[in-house]
């Protein structure tokens, strides 16, 4: 299988003949040796730790000094030195048929025939590699950026230790269902690992790890395989329900040489059609919606593409029904007459729900109670009749318990919610006729009367604390939206439960929300913000992210990338100096105790020292500034960070805050 | 608020339970069960900040009694409207995953004390006088 296999046996080029290039090679690295011998001290080399680019004609001028020239007159080696094509290259033209734009990656040496390919066979370009310093990050870069351009990036890791790195990033990708074409090296031959590193970075079975959060895996064993495996990979991950997908690539199948380019094909990707739900089934769902006096959509992952939120809004309007986001994508414009994502009491007064690609359409249906004996009560009346139409329920794995509690429904429509659109829309119009028209446009005021109502008391709540300092939330999002209100912005991460960007600001366009980490992954909001954000580069959007200062604080790092590939990106850390929900559930723990109420910021607040985050980011290349403590201080300091991001760069603000 | 509150107050028959036997002992007394709060003893508020600090009651309500989130809204208490003897009633057996507080580590007078300091707090006031909340 392999060409290491064959090491000290096969001194031939790819095509069979004897390496005429490896005599070649020796001669110019001999040539090159003594140029650089022989040249002048490259300029502060040593201060900067990176040497100057080399004029590559200088290698060609130069002559060999004695001690080299006798080297050149040595017998060559016994294996050859010097190749023509790697099995890389191959990998980098697959990679180029599936248009995928960027490849994040942390080098390592099990990759390290694929990413010199990627580099000096592909250009660097599609994909572009975005260096990351860590894994978790790599992948969660790519979960941001799919869910914002609505197709995948590649991430490769190092083999096992890198592949654990990147895994937990992996799970949330998986929760969130979001397609991210991870890669791992690995060396598969046993023979073939050197001592120390690699034998504890090899597996038999490197995505055994994880398997359970996975679409689909493979370890393909030659090039062909490999380019099967890519384009299925890719139209399984792209296929909803929608998730990564690993490939596991062997060492010596990305250093060998090729040895039969011409026998090598690449299959052509056909993207599958997303399944849509069946017709009758619909058609029977429409007579529900048009008969029911007060029917609730409830959406949650439900758009998909841009074509997501028009088409949900044309079904709403169409029976002006209510709707309820659960936000798990950008599915409804918030401001919206019909939108009662805030009245969520009207789930009481349903005769009819809709569930729209809801993750846990349980935990949205009932009230629960996390007290000693835990229980629980339907938020729902036991006459509505509740419909489920999404493509959850068509891949499920059984370890992981991303499932939610099984939740009874009257009809269970398997079919992609977007795509099924359309029929619904169709079906309902033919059914609303004169006599249900007053009903539905009566309904239609009464909604939307309930939603200035809401909106108003938004404000209101906004105003409580208004000047305090710590800065509230309220306060916080008031002022962002102020200086971003007229930019073609995108709100890309909130890690902490914020509901005030949706309850105060107006959210219309499908590109200003992309929903939320889904597995709550802690250290996901940074990184994947970073990726929408570089989605959002090339359409010239104003892209802001709001996080916590604990889910900063897993990966800080993610800052040097977006510094190092100029990713514009406001970044502002919602420093409650805690991990605040922890926080509050020890504090519950220990008033049920009755003991030590007083103690609870012990291990779950981030104080003694506090942390300088705007420092950090200066150390990470980034503009940084902060800690801001007084909200007066915030509109200025924000107009300066906006001003950075539209240049072309990332910031961060640091701004203490009250909890959330 | 109050709606709220006693929203949660009527989906805890432990704590109705509390509030009515309340009332009978404010019958015996001959005071209404649920006090009104001029009627209730005036807490210290300044002693009501600390606790309310120390005890982690900001926490989930906000250092402004703003409210907040946890798994879902928490609900403002600036302006608080409770009467007092409702808000230790409610703080000794919370309905919902609101902790319960026991006497062994929030006195009667501590908890008034807190109702004071949130009493004491400004509650909401007109948005419209706010132009970045009208935009």
């Amino acid at each position: 299988m392999s060409k290491r296999s064959n090491a000290g046996q096969d001194k031939t080029g790819h095509d069979g003949t004897p390496d005429a290039g490896r005599r070649n090679f020796l001669k110019g690295a001999t040539i090159a040796s003594a140029a650089a011998l022989s040249a002048p001290v490259a300029a502060n080399t040593a201060v900067s730790g990176f040497p100057e680019q080399r004029p590559k004609a200088a290698v060609k001028a130069a002559l060999p000094g004695p001690k080299l020239a006798a080297a050149d007159a040595m017998p060559p080696p016994a294996d050859p030195v010097n190749q023509t094509s790697s099995g890389g290259d191959f990998m980098v033209d697959v990679l180029k048929t599936l248009d995928i734009d960027y490849l994040a990656m942390n080098c390592a040496s099990s990759f390290r025939g694929l990413h010199e390919a990627l580099i000096n066979h592909g250009g660097n370009s599609k994909p572009e590699i975005i260096t990351c310093p860590h894994e978790e990050i790599a992948v969660h870069v790519g979960q941001g950026y799919a869910k914002m351009e609505g197709k995948p990036m590649a991430m490769i890791c190092h083999g096992v230790v890198g592949l654990q790195h990147a895994s937990m990033a992996m799970y949330n990708a998986w929760c969130d269902r979001v397609p991210v074409i991870v890669m791992g090296g690995n060396i598969m031959e046993a023979n073939k690992r050197a001592p120390g590193a690699e034998w504890p970075h090899s597996a038999i079975d490197p995505a055994a790890l994880t398997r359970d959060f996975v679409k689909w895996d493979d370890q393909p064993v030659s090039l062909q395989h490999f380019a099967e495996s890519a384009v299925r990979a890719y139209k399984i991950a792209t296929t909803p329900p929608m998730a990564p997908v690993m490939l596991s690539l062997d060492a010596e199948l990305q250093e060998n040489p090729i040895e039969n380019r011409d026998g090598l094909r690449i299959p052509k990707l056909t993207k599958a059609i997303p399944p849509q739900g069946d017709d009758a089934a619909l058609a029977e769902l429409a007579g529900m919606l048009v008969a029911a006096e007060n029917p609730v959509i409830i959406c949650d992952r439900m758009a998909r593409t841009q074509a997501g939120m028009p088409r949900l809004v044309e079904l709403a309007e169409t029976l002006q029904c209510a709707v309820i986001d659960n936000f798990g994508r950008m599915n409804f414009p918030s401001r919206h007459p019909l939108n009662q994502s805030f009245r969520r009491s009207i789930l009481s007064q349903a005769d009819v729900i809709l569930a729209m690609e809801v993750n846990e359409l349980w935990g949205t249906l009932s009230d629960f109670h996390d007290r000693i004996a835990r229980s629980s009560q339907p938020r729902y009346k036991k006459t509505a009749k509740i419909v489920t139409l999404g493509t959850r329920g068509l891949y499920m794995k059984a370890n992981y318990q991303d499932l939610g509690r099984y939740q009874e429904v009257d009809l269970d429509i398997a079919g992609d919610a977007e795509a099924s659109l359309p029929v619904l829309i169709e079906q309902v119009k033919r059914r609303i006729d004169e006599s249900r028209k007053s009903a539905i446009e009566a309904r239609g005021k009464k909604l939307a009367a309930a939603k200035l109502a809401t909106i108003e008391q938004a404000k209101s709540d906004a105003t409580i604390g208004w000047d305090a300092t710590p800065i509230t939330t309220a306060r916080l999002c008031a002022e962002l939206y102020n200086q971003i209100k007229d930019e073609d912005w995108s709100l890309v991460g909130t890690s902490i439960r914020l509901s005030w960007p949706h309850r105060l600001w107006n959210f219309d366009k499908p590109h200003q929300w992309n929903g939320v980490a889904g597995g709550g992954g802690v250290g996901y909001t940074l990184p994947a913000s970073l990726g929408a954000a570089l989605a959002n580069k090339r359409h010239g959007r104003l892209t802001v992210a709001i996080g916590g200062d604990g889910d900063f604080m897993f990966v800080p790092s993610t800052l040097w990338t977006a510094a190092h590939h100029r990713i514009p990106l406001l970044y502002i850390v919602h420093n409650n100096r805690a991990y605040h929900q922890e926080y509050m559930y020890l504090q519950a723990m220990a008033a049920r105790h009755g003991r030590g109420i007083t103690d609870a910021d012990i291990g779950t607040t981030i104080k003694d020292p506090f942390v300088d985050y705007a420092t950090i980011a200066k150390g990470f290349g980034v503009y940084g500034e902060g800690p801001i403590n007084d909200p007066n201080d915030l509109g200025p300091a924000l107009k300066r960070a906006v001003a950075v991001v539209k240049s072309g760069q990332p910031a961060l603000l640091d701004v203490v805050m009250d909890q959330r | 608020m109050v709606q709220m509150m006693i929203r949660h107050l009527a989906t805890r028959p432990g704590t109705m339970r509390a509030i009515a036997a309340a009332s009978v002992l404010g019958a015996i007394f001959g005071v209404s069960g649920v006090a009104r709060a001029e009627d209730a003893p005036t807490g210290d508020p300044a002693n009501g900040k600390r606790l309310y600090l120390a005890d982690g009651c900001f926490e989930c309500h906000g250092r402004a009694g703003q409210g907040g989130t946890f798994n879902y809204a928490t609900p403002a208490l600036a302006q608080i409207a409770l009467p007092v003897d409702s808000f230790i009633a409610f703080l000794r057996e919370a309905p919902n995953d609101m902790p319960s507080f026991s006497s062994t580590v929030l006195s009667d007078k501590d908890a008034a004390d807190i109702h004071a300091f949130l009493q004491s707090l400004p509650g909401p006031r007109p948005a419209k006088d706010i132009p970045l909340l009208n935009q």
